[in-house]
């Protein structure tokens, strides 16, 4: 299975092999729903999108990835630990922020954030300057005083992020942390993740059920649907596409190429100033390249065609919910 | 007009420290527990609340403590009287019926604020994504309900033993003040078991403050209404009192003290029995709560 993986920080914590995460064939069941079926996870240094519909089973997979309920079958690896058995020991290196808006109303940023860092082991004078630091870092130095019932929901997912890092966790599992955010505040919020899996040098692993936000902000992604794994690996490998064909940039009058391209049975496609040229194999990389000499045509770029997540997550031609799940376990 | 930095004097200053790294010493469980026991302790008390977070639980804990600075008072304003018999103040086994209200009152809150407020706020989630575990996080709030329980059930008797043994009308001898000391201890700390487990108990169903709040009260008053109807009516043995949740263990405080209860038929066992049944009971059904409680939202 690839690893979903790329370009990142450091590695800390990564387990032998690089995986920051490993899970073999995790079922897990709530009653009679079957939330995870035989999910096969395997992640990598950087940020890692954790993609899927509602009700796929990302938070389900959060949840056991912290230990916070064990698996029915299967085993989990958390940095190199096991966090059925070994849950405080992971949990203490691990930063979580939860899907849910609702935080302590009455209590103020800056408290609740060097809270929790005590909660994962700094001693209380490092964790009051750091929750400063950490809010400061994430543009809410002035708002740090505030009662969090006073702020916006944009601050909130702030604020819980900040929560989540203060204690310089090596991995951080961000359960949508764009949810109820307004376009703005939700390129805000991105930006600073990818500042937080760049920058910071943290491990991240963002669940969303908004491919765009992966595509924008991951290295690589999981994509799980109805309690499976349908697609993993670095986001370069999992967009690129044998079958997509080409797409040129070209820097002058393209109709003489065009023409040319159609003339050898390849259909070009206009999308803004791109043309993409539908061929498969490497054939049509010939073809492109013929064309493009035959008529002197200046290109600014040329690449393969990339898939968008949505296409990778249609094209994986697992449909429904949870009858589809129980009968692909079975 | 602005001065410049002093001639050949640091001119940089730092804007951004940036994102550090921590690499010191941590605290583990232990010191996560730590923190969840002081966090619960202030919470219950309005410390580092708004104003009105306070007045409800320091009006219980002054209300707590009014009987035994009267006693006090008047033992110092009349120092001769309690010896001549002129005075008839309480026991110290005798002194919880006169606080009844403010016990009630107080053990209805504490163990709503401290366990229901973070269901309610999605705190739980945070807690147990920490080294915490459901058992070492329950064990931080117990002991942080049993902290502040104890404030009233421990604070004012020792309050009275002090101030006695200071105006020379207390206990006979070193000997008598410490055995009167243990006594105190040991009896507040009972009571407050018994609170903490009964509070925790009925807050793990609700996360609603204010419905286990409600619960709290009626069970506390109903309970021992009910037992002391039924100990009157049908003749039954005066041994039921025993698990009454107010009568019952202020009676336990008079045979701790090694005085007479003052409820016909209240032997020590069967005061004993009934806090250990009401005890199990409520750290049992708070375990259970907790141990099949979803929390990962």
């Amino acid at each position: 299975m690839p690893v979903a993986t790329a370009a990142g920080p450091s590695t800390p914590g990564a387990a032998p092999g690089g995986a920051v995460i490993r899970t073999r064939g995790v079922v897990k069941r709530w009653g009679g729903t079957l939330a995870l079926a035989g999910a096969d996870v395997e992640i990598g240094p950087g940020v890692t999108g954790l993609l899927g519909a509602n009700g796929s089973g990302k938070t389900t997979l959060l949840g056991l990835l912290l230990g916070l309920h064990a698996p029915d079958d299967g085993a989990i690896e958390v940095l190199g630990l096991d966090p059925t058995r070994a849950g405080p020991e992971v949990r203490a290196r691990v930063g979580y922020s939860p899907e849910h808006h609702s935080l302590p109303p009455d209590v103020k940023a800056v408290d609740f954030v060097r809270h929790v860092g005590e909660l994962h082991g700094l001693p209380r004078r490092e964790a009051t300057g750091r929750a400063s630091d950490v809010l400061w870092q994430l543009g809410l130095g002035e708002e740090r005083t505030r009662p969090l019932g006073t702020m916006s929901t944009g601050q909130r997912q702030r604020v819980k992020l900040a929560q989540a890092i203060v204690h310089d966790p090596v991995l951080v599992l961000l359960d949508e942390p764009t949810e109820g955010l307004d376009p703005v505040q939700r390129d805000d919020m991105l930006a600073l993740i990818r500042r937080v899996g760049s920058e910071f040098g943290i491990h991240v692993v963002l669940s969303s059920h908004v491919l765009d936000e992966v595509e924008r902000v991951a290295d690589g992604a999981v994509i799980l649907h109805a309690g499976r794994v349908v697609g993993s690996g670095s986001l370069a490998d999992l967009q690129a596409s044998s079958t997509g064909g080409v797409v040129v940039e070209p820097a002058g009058d393209p109709a003489a190429f065009v023409a040319a391209v159609e003339g050898r049975g390849h259909a070009v496609e206009r999308a803004g100033d791109r043309l993409v040229v539908a061929g498969t194999g490497d054939e049509v990389f010939d073809v492109v390249r013929d064309a493009l000499v035959a008529t002197g045509l200046a290109v600014r770029r040329l690449e393969p065609r990339r898939r968008s997540l949505e296409e990778v997550f249609l094209a994986s031609g697992l449909v429904g919910g949870q009858a589809a799940a129980e009968e692909s376990w079975r | 007009m602005t001065e410049g930095p002093p001639p050949g004097g640091p001119t940089a200053r730092i804007l951004d420290r940036g994102y550090r790294p921590y690499r010191g010493p941590r605290t583990g469980v232990r010191g996560a527990v730590a923190t969840v026991w002081l966090q619960s302790v202030q919470r219950a008390l309005g410390i580092r609340r708004s104003a009105w977070a306070k007045v409800l639980p320091l009006a219980s804990v002054a209300i707590s403590y009014v009987p035994a600075i009267v006693f006090v008072g008047v033992v110092a304003l009349i120092p001769d009287a309690r010896e001549v018999g002129e005075l008839d103040l309480p026991t110290f086994g005798e002194y919880f019926p006169f606080i009844q209200a403010a016990v009630l009152l107080f053990v209805s809150f504490v163990g709503p604020e401290i366990l229901c407020t973070d269901r309610r706020t999605g705190m739980l989630g945070i807690y147990l994504a920490s080294p915490l575990s459901r058992d070492t996080y329950l064990g931080a709030k117990a002991l942080a309900t049993f902290s502040v329980i104890s404030l009233i059930t421990v604070g004012p008797t020792l309050l009275m033993l002090v101030a006695y043994v200071l105006q020379g009308v207390g206990p006979d001898g070193p000997g008598g003040v410490a055995a009167t000391f243990v006594r105190i201890i040991v009896s507040g700390l009972l009571l407050a078991l018994l609170y903490t487990a009964v509070g925790l108990g009925v807050s793990s169903l609700t996360d609603r403050k204010a419905f286990a709040t409600a619960a709290l009260l009626l069970l506390m008053v109903v309970v021992s209404a009910f037992i002391t109807v039924l100990v009157e009516e049908s003749d039954l043995p005066g041994s039921l009192q025993g698990l009454s949740l107010l009568s019952g263990p202020f009676g336990l405080v008079e045979l701790v003290h090694g005085e007479r209860a003052s409820i016909p038929g209240l032997g020590l066992p069967a005061a004993l029995g009934g806090l250990a049944a009401w005890t199990a009971l409520g750290l049992g059904v708070t375990h259970l709560r907790y141990r099949l409680l979803q929390v990962t939202r």
